[in-house]
């Protein structure tokens, strides 16, 4: 049978991770409410609500869908995940609507989704399954050379996108799964110094010489410079930085209070709904919020590693991984950046900026780590 | 596996660790720092203003838009008081007074001192902010004046540490390349009056902005506006700038580009001014003894537009002002000036009614052969230039004093026979009532606004029974459609209605919507909107009654005996017209017409000619002549103005933002305020 539902699954589900969901979803609503203003009924933003809401409600019941299909099962699928992936991205970049510089959305009548939030599940499934049964290979050269290569189709296809934050979230995922699945220390730590070295150069190229360099756009390039000073942003955009940083840093202690950031009201600060919805939360909340909502998190991956620990499936270990990092990277670049701390991308903090599509990804994310969760054969006994 | 996944949980238990010690040095360490920030105590606002759209006359989208430029903008400053930066023991009056001691500043409206208009302008503007923002507490930038000379930018610079708490601001204020060409084409504009901010539908009006008041400047002000931007800035406690906090950029309104030929109405317009001068020359030799020429051509229009589109290539007033006397603030002076000038230079005279006279006979021809069978040949007899309504003694007289005997239709048309006229409009009275003619006007177009995209355009005014009835308190006689056959009586006309009703005979039908405007740019100047040529209504009419109609004009200007003989002759084409000369209501002398189109055979384009107390229809034939003439001389004419273009300086959208001269670090210098806006205009 494909389909099937055992008691005991019950039993083995770790309820933290459900808990600490919902609980990030409800502050999600919460600072979602501030940041489109629906105090301020002109601003339409209760439809944006409506909107999240549906996606959030459509993600939860992917989540009960999900759990009557054995993860193992996926296994067989990785050829697919990978055709999958990679034709999803080529349709983006031959139809997809251009939104401020970059190719991210797909349109079907009402129906309006950003594929490359599901390339990144697609991408985890794919590389758990292929890196399962090779961790005596990822001690070759030769064998640690390969994913590289499998990887870098679905990398270089979302850079032509010019979505730069998805591509660094996908490095981030492979270099994780990597690592977990056993590659090479050494080339692994070489690897990543040669990312380093190549990052330097590029920017000192572009600051000193003004070489055009290859899949950044100028706008990325600039953000990179405005992150290393943002005073000396020529658009503009350094300033988003420093509207961000004035937010949050005047949340002080306490935070001034929900509906009651003064940063929001001038508009001064971008995209307060999405990639800077933190920028809000901060303001609002201050540092008790901040620490709230960091310890949710890290309380909500720590129970990933937990379920990851307990099993002793590799291809579960590793789909546990590759989910726990996309979850993680997308935190620490969303927050850093609204701190000052990363460049800015415009890439989603999971539950709380707006977004139907990235709502609904993550929660398929949380879905995959119940399933591997509860379908798990106990040890010990 | 394990154990490197302890490692990845020990990595991000790190990185988070920096997270959260990150927002612990941001919200308390720093925290005050920034609270100051975004309380406003270390911030101020300094507004950047949005350049008005560019309006270009007709040009091909490959050509290069700068020499079709006719109103662009130019740099002007704005003066602003920032509430919360006033000292206390100064207040925002003493802060005028000082600056009223400063310098001299002009107002329009005089009697008020200008001191009290600025504090006026204070404190409505400071009472609009607050309404914005929803808070009193808003340390927005309040404007107080704007448009001052570049004079007085320097003494306030100089004076600065004087007058804390004031700024001035770039500004670009509207600046028109050709003064007094196309005036009321474009229009002019104008501080924003109590009533435009009363009626202010979201567009955010401060008093002492601009806004069009005329012209394209009103019609499309919504377009032209744009949207200001802002500065937030962090200041130090001397209220001097540290660096900029963010902006939100302006946005330069929207470029027009109109279907008005330059060169046609660049040459239409110096062709109307000879022809007058000589006229009235003329009229001052001829009438040496009892020199009155005052009442003599006290005006004239002339419009040129494509018949089959509706495409406007030339529109002209009589006499024209100089539009640049109001982009930088007119003086009371010169307002007075203008506005008690006898001849009135604002009213735009192409949508002004008057009496039409016997060019409105293309309306009563087209009914005479709709609905009593007349054709070409059909004869008529003119005894003695006389016309007696059965029954009435007071004869209807011809323009001719002599009969002319037996004559055909056609010619009647171009004879402007009035006796013909007469007998189809009494003969309609008989066979259909008063009521016949009145609705062929209708259909026309007359007495209904042609939607031409200018404002204040008159309707016009067809005399009926109600009308009658109000005006002289009786009934519709005989002898009123008898008046109305040949356009007397009580019906005005504007010559853009008349434009239209030869437009039907060229287009044997259809009436277009007259338009200026032919497409709008965004910023990119890539297209935002596309006119195209719209039909209003088509007259249920035969083709052959405008044929009919098309041999009369053509006689008119070709035949010897025609009203419009002697210019149109040598001419390698036919030009088809009807001449009018028109009683005035009031005092004064016959209004003077002349509309047609031409080629006859395959019309390019429409005119008409209008002389305000003109004399007579005779004196508008060699202005015709010479700006037919003009219209289809292929040669290529040199630009002249084309050097005015290149050095004109020109507002940029960015310079604007980069180069504020705000109160940044000490007082500058003279010399250096004066080096700065020197680079700023040889920059272009």
């Amino acid at each position: 049978m494909f389909l099937e539902w055992k008691t005991n699954y019950f039993k083995n589900l770790n309820l933290f991770v459900p808990l600490l969901t919902l609980m990030i979803i409800i502050i999600g609503f919460i600072v979602l409410s501030s940041a489109v203003e629906i105090n301020n009924p002109e601003q339409g933003g209760m439809n944006l609500i409506y909107r999240q809401l549906t996606a959030a409600v459509l993600g939860l019941g992917f989540i009960f869908l999900m759990q009557f299909i054995d993860y193992r099962k996926l296994k067989y699928f990785h050829i697919t995940f990978y055709v999958l992936t990679i034709g999803l991205l080529v349709y983006i970049l031959f139809s997809a609507e251009q939104i401020g510089g970059a190719r991210r959305w797909l349109s079907w009548g009402w129906f309006r989704f950003q594929p490359s939030e599901f390339a990144k599940i697609f991408v985890v499934l794919f590389l758990a399954s292929y890196l399962e049964k090779k961790e005596d290979e990822l001690q070759t050269l030769k064998g640690f050379l390969k994913p590289f290569i499998l990887i870098s189709v679905p990398f270089v296809l979302i850079l032509l996108q010019n979505d730069l934050g998805t591509a660094l979230i996908l490095l981030f995922i492979f270099l994780a799964m990597l690592f977990v699945a056993g590659a090479n220390r050494k080339m692994l730590l070489v690897f990543i110094g040669a990312l380093l070295l190549i990052t330097v150069l590029i920017i000192v190229s572009q600051l000193f010489l003004e070489v055009q360099v290859p899949f950044l756009q100028e706008y990325q390039i600039n953000r990179l410079l405005i992150f290393i000073n943002p005073g000396i942003d020529p658009q503009g955009s350094g300033y988003n930085v420093i509207q961000s940083l004035i937010a949050v840093g005047s949340g002080g202690f306490s935070g001034k209070g929900w509906f009651a950031g003064t940063q929001n009201q001038l508009n001064f600060l971008p995209e307060k709904h999405t990639d800077f919805i933190f920028a809000v939360f901060g303001e609002e909340f201050g540092f008790i919020g901040v620490s709230v909502l960091l310890i949710l998190y890290f309380f909500l991956l720590s129970q990933f590693i937990n379920i990851a620990l307990e099993i002793k499936d590799k291809y579960g270990k590793l789909i546990i991984t590759g989910i726990a990092s996309m979850f993680f990277f997308h935190i620490f670049e969303n927050i850093g950046m609204s701190m000052g701390l990363m460049p800015i991308t415009g890439i989603p903090l999971p539950f709380l900026s707006y977004g139907g599509s990235s709502m609904v990804a993550f929660l398929i994310g949380i879905g995959l780590i119940i399933n591997v969760n509860i379908h798990r054969k106990k040890l010990g006994f | 596996m394990n154990k490197r996944l302890k490692i990845f949980r020990y990595i991000m238990i790190m990185l988070m660790l920096i997270l959260f010690l990150r927002a612990g040095y941001l919200q308390l360490v720093q925290g005050e720092y920034y609270r100051k920030l975004s309380e406003g105590n270390r911030t101020s606002y300094r507004p950047i203003n949005a350049p008005r759209g560019k309006i270009y006359s007709y040009f091909e989208e490959e050509e290069n838009p700068r020499e079709y430029l006719m109103a662009a903008n130019k740099m002007a400053y704005s003066i602003y008081i920032l509430p919360q930066e006033v000292p206390e023991q100064l207040e925002v009056t003493g802060l005028i007074n000082r600056l009223v001691e400063i310098c001299d500043l002009e107002f329009d409206n005089e009697p008020e001192s200008p001191r009290e208009s600025l504090y006026y302008n204070y404190r409505v503007n400071r009472k609009r902010n607050i309404e914005a923002m929803g808070s009193v507490f808003t340390s927005f930038p309040v404007l107080i004046k704007r448009n001052i000379s570049p004079e007085n930018m320097l003494l306030i610079k100089e004076n600065q540490e004087r007058l804390p708490g004031l700024t001035v601001e770039d500004y670009p204020a509207r600046d028109y390349n050709y003064n007094d060409l196309a005036a009321h084409v474009l229009g002019y504009v104008g501080e924003v009056n109590k009533e435009e901010l009363r009626n202010d539908e979201g567009q955010n009006y401060r008093v002492g902005d601009y806004t069009g008041k005329t012209g394209l400047e009103a019609t499309y002000e919504t377009y032209l506006r744009g949207t200001g931007g802002m500065e937030q800035i962090e200041i130090n406690n001397r209220g001097e700038k540290i660096q900029t906090l963010g902006t939100r950029p302006p946005e330069s309104g929207y470029d027009l580009v109109l279907n008005i030929d330059l060169e046609l109405q660049k040459k239409t317009e110096k062709l109307l001014e000879d022809h007058i001068e000589l006229l009235r020359e003329q009229r001052q030799k001829e009438e040496q003894e009892d020199d009155e020429s005052g009442s003599f051509l006290t005006g004239a229009a002339v419009i040129l537009m494509e018949p089959d589109t509706g495409a406007l290539k030339a529109l002209t007033s009589y006499p024209s002002f100089d539009l640049n006397l109001f982009a930088r603030g007119i003086s009371a002076g010169n307002y007075e000036e203008l506005i008690s000038n006898p001849q009135r230079p604002f009213l735009n005279r192409t949508t002004t009614p008057y009496p039409a006279g016997s060019v409105f006979k293309l309306v009563t021809g087209t009914a005479a052969i709709e609905e009593l069978g007349v054709r070409g040949e059909t004869k008529f007899v003119d005894e003695n230039g006389l016309f007696y309504i059965p029954g009435w003694s007071r004869p209807f007289k011809n323009w001719h004093p002599v009969g002319e005997g037996e004559i055909d239709f056609t010619r009647a048309i171009a004879r402007s026979n009035n006796i013909v006229f007469y007998e189809l409009g009494y003969d309609l009275y008989q066979n259909f009532g008063g009521e016949k003619l009145i609705e062929y006007s209708r259909r026309y177009g007359f007495g209904e606004l042609t939607g031409v995209d200018l404002p204040y355009e008159s309707r016009g005014q067809i005399p009926d029974h109600r009308w009658k009835m109000q005006t002289r308190g009786e009934g519709w006689y005989p002898g009123d459609s008898v008046n109305l056959a040949i356009g007397q009586g009580g019906l005005l006309v504007t010559p853009l209605q008349l434009l239209n009703m030869v437009s039907v005979v060229a287009n044997r039908g259809k009436i277009y919507r007259p338009r200026l405007v032919n497409r709008v740019l965004d910023q990119d100047g890539s297209i935002l909107e596309q006119w195209e040529p719209e039909v209003i209504t088509e007259l249920d009419v035969g083709k052959e009654a405008f044929e009919i109609l098309e041999e009369g004009m053509i006689d008119t200007t070709e035949k010897d005996y025609g009203t419009g003989s002697g210019y149109f002759s040598d001419l390698s084409y036919k030009v088809a017209g009807k001449t009018g000369t028109a009683q005035t209501a009031v005092e004064g002398e016959n209004h003077g017409w002349f509309v047609g189109y031409a080629p006859a055979s395959d019309p390019e384009v429409a005119f008409v000619v209008f002389l305000e107390n003109g004399a007579s229809s005779a004196n508008t034939l060699p202005l015709v002549g010479d700006i037919l003439t003009e219209y289809f001389s292929e040669a290529e004419t040199i630009n002249e103005e084309k050097s005015i273009t290149e050095n004109h300086r020109e507002y940029n959208i960015e310079r604007s933002i980069g180069t504020n001269l705000s109160r940044e670090g000490p007082p500058a210098l003279l010399a250096d305020i004066l080096r700065d806006m020197d680079s700023k205009f040889s920059a272009e």
